[in-house]
């Protein structure tokens, strides 16, 4: 097991009025390999302080995290014996807007920042930079300009690939697609896919797109008001009952599907995947 | 009667990089417009030259009858409001309260209006036990919903929000969009710049700019379903109309179920 959560609360200190309690006894487990995971839940339901605790930027009020056979506490110190940036650097967190994190003159001084303050000597972090840039879709041309004169979508791109350029074992995104064009965030996505099955990575992608999760998650998290109240297969929770009792925002292509169904008073023979898959079965039972 | 009007205006960042060429646009008083593109079209540029944070090259912008220019572009940012879209960018205040207050202090508003307004703008972005809170207690899009109440607080005449819902969640989103609209329908002139078609449908026309030009401005519901137009600047149909297209290219469709995709576009 890469990642376990243990009985975890979290909770922020506040100066002037109540503590605000953020996460309310989680136990969670996440694996290292061949997971697509997909977190989601409305604004403030504790997603992003759950991905924090992911590579121990923040630690729990009660409770553990333990990762990669670290056990993170209270009163973990990072001093002593246990280190910190190796898990930091097995767990990649890549946060809203990483764009804004970009600060070097060059693509290539940006994208191997990050792996020499892991202690990689410099010539093994340029040919890590030549891949990466590869991977997320920017040719190696792009490693000279400055990252200053791109696109928002480039710059996200730049941003991941210098996360990607440590190694990570376990890629985290929180809202990685959001301000980017619907062109954009689907290359985006079939990139993390391609992370995904290519090098055999798990991904966990916060987004509040719900046809993101339908079209890409293996597993998909639900956090609502600092509990983890879902953990499980898309299709599942997007099932009828569950969207009524839940208020959950459905996918598009689901909604088409039960909007069809109660018009023609008809029952599909199955749910479909894709935009494709609802086209055949409006061919077989409507028309 | 035109509150924006502009003519042939350009902008470039450097003489590589030409954000916007010869726009011209006439947005009426009370419309409701939405701006469309793919990412580095030109749309936030279009919306920081209509504020005066950026100065064009060329052409002219006129806000409610006045020329922007370094005399008048005070005047004429107490006319807009903005909202960005990372709210990182423009929380200012120490708590919400002090942010919400923010905007409404700089235009001069009596402290007993901003009192009653903190709670009445507090309460529509449905942040009101947040009043004391700290910006780092809150999450992106508690965030975004501050920034919102603050603009909309300022009672100006035109508000801009630019991807200023791209940070919320579905329910959030769509909460803020009914209160545009019902802005909009008090007469108040709203732009909203966005990829996503689900708001462009509520506005009365969009606009699609690609690679700094205007490739598309007509009424909503034909720019809509110009299929061609929309992917050309990185954007896609509706699904229901994918849906359609797909049906009618292959010979498939009928009334009934066209009539119930279209419904479905256009939330009706």
């Amino acid at each position: 097991m890469a990642i376990k959560f243990e009985q975890v609360n979290y909770v922020y200190p506040s100066y002037d009025g109540p503590a605000f309690s953020a996460l309310k006894d989680i136990n969670l487990d996440i694996d290292e390999h061949g997971e697509f995971i997909t977190l989601i839940g409305e604004t403030g339901s504790g997603k992003s302080t759950l991905v924090q605790h992911m590579n121990a930027l923040i630690k729990p009020t009660s409770g553990s995290v333990t990762i990669y056979g670290i056990k993170i506490e209270h009163d973990t110190k990072a001093k002593g014996k246990v280190k910190l940036n190796p898990l930091r650097q097995r767990v990649g967190l890549v946060f809203q807007f990483p764009e804004y994190q970009l600060f070097e003159e060059t693509v290539l001084k940006d994208i191997i920042f990050g792996p020499k303050n892991f202690g990689v000597k410099e010539e093994v972090a340029i040919e890590r930079a030549r891949q990466v840039i590869k991977h997320v879709g920017l040719s190696e041309e792009y490693l000279s300009r400055s990252p200053f004169n791109l696109s928002g979508g480039e710059k996200k791109r730049v941003s991941i690939a210098g996360i990607l350029a440590m190694e990570p074992d376990i890629l985290v995104l929180d809202e990685p697609t959001s301000g980017l064009d619907p062109k954009g965030r689907d290359s985006l996505l079939e990139l993390f896919m391609d992370i995904h099955k290519k090098l055999n990575k798990t991904v966990i992608v916060i987004t509040h797109d719900m046809n993101t999760v339908y079209k890409y998650a293996s597993r998909v998290l639900v956090m609502n008001n600092g509990k983890l109240v879902y953990d499980g297969l898309p299709t599942e929770l997007f099932s009828k009952d569950n969207i009524a009792n839940w208020n959950l925002d459905i996918p598009e292509i689901l909604d088409i599907t039960y909007q069809l169904e109660d018009k023609y008073n008809i029952k599909f023979p199955k749910v479909p995947a894709s935009l494709q898959d609802l086209y055949e079965l409006i061919k077989e039972v409507i028309l | 009667m035109n509150i924006i009007e502009i003519k042939d205006l350009s902008f470039s960042y450097s003489e590589n990089l030409h954000a916007l060429t010869d726009i011209n646009l006439e947005i009426k008083r009370g419309e409701w417009i939405s701006i469309l593109g793919h990412n580095g079209s030109g749309k936030s540029t279009l919306s920081k030259l209509i504020i005066g944070l950026l100065k064009a090259d060329k052409g002219e912008i006129y806000v409610d009858g006045l020329k922007l220019s370094e005399e008048t572009v005070h005047d004429i940012r107490r006319k807009i409001g903005i909202v960005f879209q990372n709210p990182d960018n423009q929380f200012v205040g120490v708590t919400v309260e002090d942010d919400i207050a923010f905007g409404m202090e700089n235009l001069c508003f009596s402290q007993p209006e901003i009192e009653n307004k903190i709670t009445e703008y507090a309460a529509k972005v449905n942040m009101l036990e947040f009043l004391k809170k700290e910006p780092q207690a809150l999450s992106g899009g508690q965030k975004q919903r501050v920034a919102i109440a603050g603009i909309l607080a300022m009672s100006t005449d035109i508000i801009i929000f630019d991807e200023a819902t791209s940070m919320l969640d579905p329910k959030g989103r769509s909460s803020i969009m009914k209160y545009i609209k019902e802005i909009n329908e008090t007469g108040v002139t709203v732009i909203t710049i966005t990829h996503d078609m689900k708001e462009a449908v509520l506005s009365d026309r969009i606009v699609i700019l690609k690679e700094g030009r205007i490739i598309a401005c007509g009424d909503t519901i034909d720019v809509l379903n110009n299929k061609s137009i929309l992917n050309s600047s990185n954007l896609e149909l509706l699904l229901p109309l994918q849906l359609l297209h797909l049906l009618e290219e292959n010979h498939q469709s009928n009334e009934k179920l066209k009539d119930i995709l279209w419904r479905l576009s256009l939330n009706k």
